[in-house]
């Protein structure tokens, strides 16, 4: 396990005012606080990503999300440096596709997900590639995740599919499953090691 | 029994309601009869109950003024006349609704929205609490067993019945949400795109109706009501055999209609005038835990019908303590900041000249506490408030401070979330500081007013420290357990009552006891205080009203000023006077606690 105990909100430096913390800019290059933005198909399992990563759990019943979570959970790397995740679950409902720029401005991270049993929502996840290529920030980290990898024997998403399609868009590429934990830390483990270093300016 | 009185009156020129008491109206009568039980001689007897309550009392069990009621709106909206001619169509389509036969078990349980691991917590028994065909079998005892055991469970049922499974046109009530062009949008019971047949009748009764030039609104076909309401491009249909007036089924339809717009603007209408076969379910996607809830409140919340929300009883200084912070935070630019505990409010604030009706209120409660996700963590969503602006979408900041407790902040602005965030934190910080969220919580537990507390004495009290007004024993003392009136409800035979203030559009309802203690037998109570809200609100009728009713299962007695609204029911044996007597005792004891029980001052709504 490669993830620190989380922290709670409260005991973070306190964010005053209308100020917006959605520059990736801290003061400290060993303690980074990065904003994150999962994206993907109503149902693929990007809440359940989030709630095994922050809390270790894993709720089987459905809670399609409204608008979107804010959730935070802060890991160690190898190289001793911390990295504050502060993530934004976007909610896949149609209806609130429109609104996904809001939560998407300014992320240093956005994590596209897709259910390996679902060419749809494979699909869906190469319009989101799309459109945060054209939107998102520059510098963004892209991450590809084929999720519910545990149903393999329904599996109708090859991994191969999924590695071709991240490799031509440069984007990390893993299989996880919130189900079994699988790949869950290693995926944002990874994310952090793609960070660039020095905050921009 | 077959004893039944229903009488109302009007008398506009009243007395302020706080100078004269309902019994100050009565009092001769109160003397005079208060050995008397039977009801049929009153009304020659006394002069006095004449007067005042215009004395058309009704002794055959008939309720003489709801046949009156039918008749008005089918012969106003020619409903009738199409029933009878364009019969080929309407009955055509209650003859489906009342085909007979052994009910057929045919759900298979309840299915997830959607994912691999779908939701199984919802067991057969689970769907029998709303299933509602009980008269079907002859088992229906043990339903009604099974009923009073099982809590509501939400979510979407019975998803593999269409129009063709008799146990879907053997349920007492429907709801369709179609659009003009007959596509379905929503359905109660049943799978949405099986029914697309069904929609397609409706859409055609609608429009053959518009077409003539008159607004159908109400069908009668044996023992069903169908219900249209037409908004724009949308249309929603209620059928229903529960005998509910058709006013209380229309407030429904409008408060579905309303949820939906809270979920996605009035806008949803430019979708239709761009493409009218435009398909809307996928804008409503996993809404349908939403809509359920909102079903299952018509029989169990009375703000469904009040348009009026209710308080959680706290101590004024706590309420007070968090109408504070809340305004603390309005004031930095929030638009509404609201604390609530399940559906009672706790406090609410609003930004100067912004005012937050009830039904809003009920709609975005519904709305929260359906939405399970709410509860995992802190969210920021896109939520219109179809009372203050149908059209623009507002922004919600919600979060669960406790299981029950949580907090929302509304603003127009979509990137507040941080400041939202902070201003979460801040109030948090306080609420716990000062206290409030453990009152809170006791406050939960120990519930609201109880008939059997009801103060013997009329005349107010004063130095009242203990929880409205109980003196209340440790739980754990078995005084508790030996109160003179446990389990048969308050003094004269009280069973219940809610009191709702017109200028604070807030109500107070008593708590269930004994004997209404099945879930059962409260929704047919507020089925009961439904009908009567429907009569009282009846227009034509003046502001001052009373009404006294009694039927096999209640003495329902109702008082309408043009302050407060009092519903109270009693044991159908009870003695008028002396019912009349506990409505003024009730009315004193709510003045009393007014302070406890309501959000006073400071309340958004007075601007
Ligand atoms: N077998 C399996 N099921 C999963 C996995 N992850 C999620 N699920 C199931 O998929 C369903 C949807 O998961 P959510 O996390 O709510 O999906 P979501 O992407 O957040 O959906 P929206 O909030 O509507 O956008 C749930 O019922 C989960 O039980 C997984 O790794 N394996
Ligand atoms: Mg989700």
């Amino acid at each position: 396990m490669g993830c620190s105990s989380s922290l709670p909100d409260r005991s973070s430096r306190r964010l005053s005012g209308l100020g917006n913390p959605e520059s990736n800019g801290v003061p400290d290059a060993k303690n980074l606080r990065v904003k994150l933005v999962l994206l993907g198909d109503s149902g693929v399992g990007k809440s359940c990503i989030v709630l095994r990563f922050v809390r270790g759990q894993f709720d089987p019943t459905s809670k399609v999300t409204i608008g979107a979570s804010f959730l935070s959970q802060t890991i160690a790397l190898q190289d001793s440096t911390t990295v504050k995740f502060e993530i934004w679950d976007t909610a896949g409902q149609e209806r609130y596709a429109a609104l996904a720029p809001l939560y998407y401005r300014g992320a240093a991270v956005a994590v596209i997900v897709y259910d390996i049993t679902s060419p749809e929502s494979f699909n869906k996840a190469q319009y989101w590639v799309k459109e945060l290529q054209k939107h998102g920030s520059p510098d963004i980290v892209l991450a590809l995740v084929g999720n519910k990898a545990d149903l393999h024997e329904n599996r109708e998403v090859p991994v191969q599919d999924g590695m071709d399609y991240a490799e031509k868009n440069g984007m990390f590429f893993i299989e996880t499953s919130a189900k079994t934990a699988d790949n869950i830390n290693q995926l944002f483990e990874e994310i952090g090691k793609r960070l660039p270093r020095t905050p921009p300016s | 029994m077959s004893m039944s009185a229903t009488s109302s009156s009007s008398s506009g020129d009243g007395p302020e309601p706080n100078s004269e008491t309902l019994e100050n109206q009565f009092e001769s009568v109160t003397i005079e009869e208060s050995n008397r039980i039977v009801q049929k001689d009153e009304a020659t007897e006394e002069p006095q109950l004449e007067s005042s309550f215009n004395g058309s009392l009704d002794d055959n069990g008939n309720h003489e003024e709801f046949d009156v009621l039918e008749e008005r709106i089918e012969v106003g909206s020619d409903a009738r006349g199409i029933g009878d001619s364009g019969g080929g169509v309407v009955w055509g389509t209650n003859s489906e609704l009342e085909v007979d036969g052994p009910s057929s078990p045919s759900s298979s349980g309840y299915a997830g929205e959607r994912g691999s691991s779908s939701a199984t917590s919802a067991s057969r028994i689970g769907e029998v609490s709303e299933d509602e065909i009980q008269e079907v079998g002859n088992d229906g005892d043990v339903d009604r067993i099974l009923d009073s055991q099982v809590a509501w469970v939400p979510g979407k049922r019975h998803v593999d019945e269409d129009d063709a499974s008799i146990s879907w046109r053997k349920r007492k009530k429907h709801f369709f949400i179609l659009s003009h062009s007959g596509k379905p949008i929503y359905s109660r019971y049943g799978d949405e795109h099986k029914l697309a047949g069904f929609s397609a009748t409706l859409q055609a009764i609608i429009s053959f109706v518009e077409n003539g030039g008159d607004r159908v609104k109400l069908v009668r076909a044996g023992k069903h009501q169908v219900v249209f309401l037409v908004k724009g491009p949308i249309y929603l249909v209620c059928i229903s055999c529960t005998e509910e007036p058709y006013e209380s089924l229309r407030g429904q339809l409008e408060l579905i209609y309303s949820q939906m717009i809270l979920i996605l603007t009035k806008s949803v209408n430019r979708c239709f005038e761009k493409n009218p076969k435009f398909d809307m379910t996928p804008l409503l996607g996993g809404t349908d835990v939403v809509f359920s809830s909102l079903i299952h409140s018509f029989s169990w919340n009375p703000a469904t019908f009040l348009h009026a929300y209710t308080c959680l009883p706290l101590a004024y200084a706590t309420r007070q303590a968090a109408g504070a912070i809340l305004q603390d935070v309005a004031d930095s630019g929030v638009l509404f900041a609201i604390l609530m505990s399940k559906h009672k409010v706790v406090s609410l604030v609003g930004a100067q000249k912004a005012s937050l009706h009830p039904d809003d209120m009920l709609l975005l409660s519904n709305f929260i506490m359906s939405s399970e996700s709410f509860r995992t963590s802190e969210s920021f969503s896109p939520i219109c408030l179809p009372r203050y602006n149908p059209v623009a979408f507002l922004y919600a900041y919600v979060h669960y401070l406790d299981v029950d407790t949580y907090l929302m902040l509304l603003t127009t602005s979509s990137d507040a979330f941080y400041h939202l965030k902070d201003c979460r934190i801040r109030i948090e910080m306080v609420l716990l500081k000062s206290n409030v969220l453990s009152e809170v919580q006791r406050s939960m537990l120990d519930g609201g007013m109880r008939v059997e507390d009801l103060p013997g004495d009329p005349l107010p009290r004063s130095g009242i420290a203990s929880h409205l007004g109980q003196h209340k024993l440790p739980t754990d003392s078995p005084e508790r357990y030996r109160e003179p009136y446990s389990g048969i409800g308050g003094p004269a035979g009280l069973w219940h009552f809610i009191y709702r203030s017109i200028y604070l559009d807030q109500y107070v309802s008593s708590e269930f006891s004994a004997p209404i203690s099945s879930p059962q037998q409260q929704k047919r109570l507020y089925r009961a205080y439904q009908k009567v809200y429907a009569s009282m609100h009846d227009k034509g009728n003046g502001p001052h009203k009373t009404q006294f009713r009694r039927d096999e299962n209640y003495v329902l007695l109702c008082w309408v000023t043009p302050d407060f609204e009092l519903y109270a029911a009693f044991d159908p044996l009870a003695d008028k006077a002396l019912a009349i007597k506990t409505c003024n005792r009730v009315c004193q004891w709510v003045k009393d606690v007014e302070n406890e029980i309501f959000l006073l001052g400071a309340s958004p709504f007075s601007w």
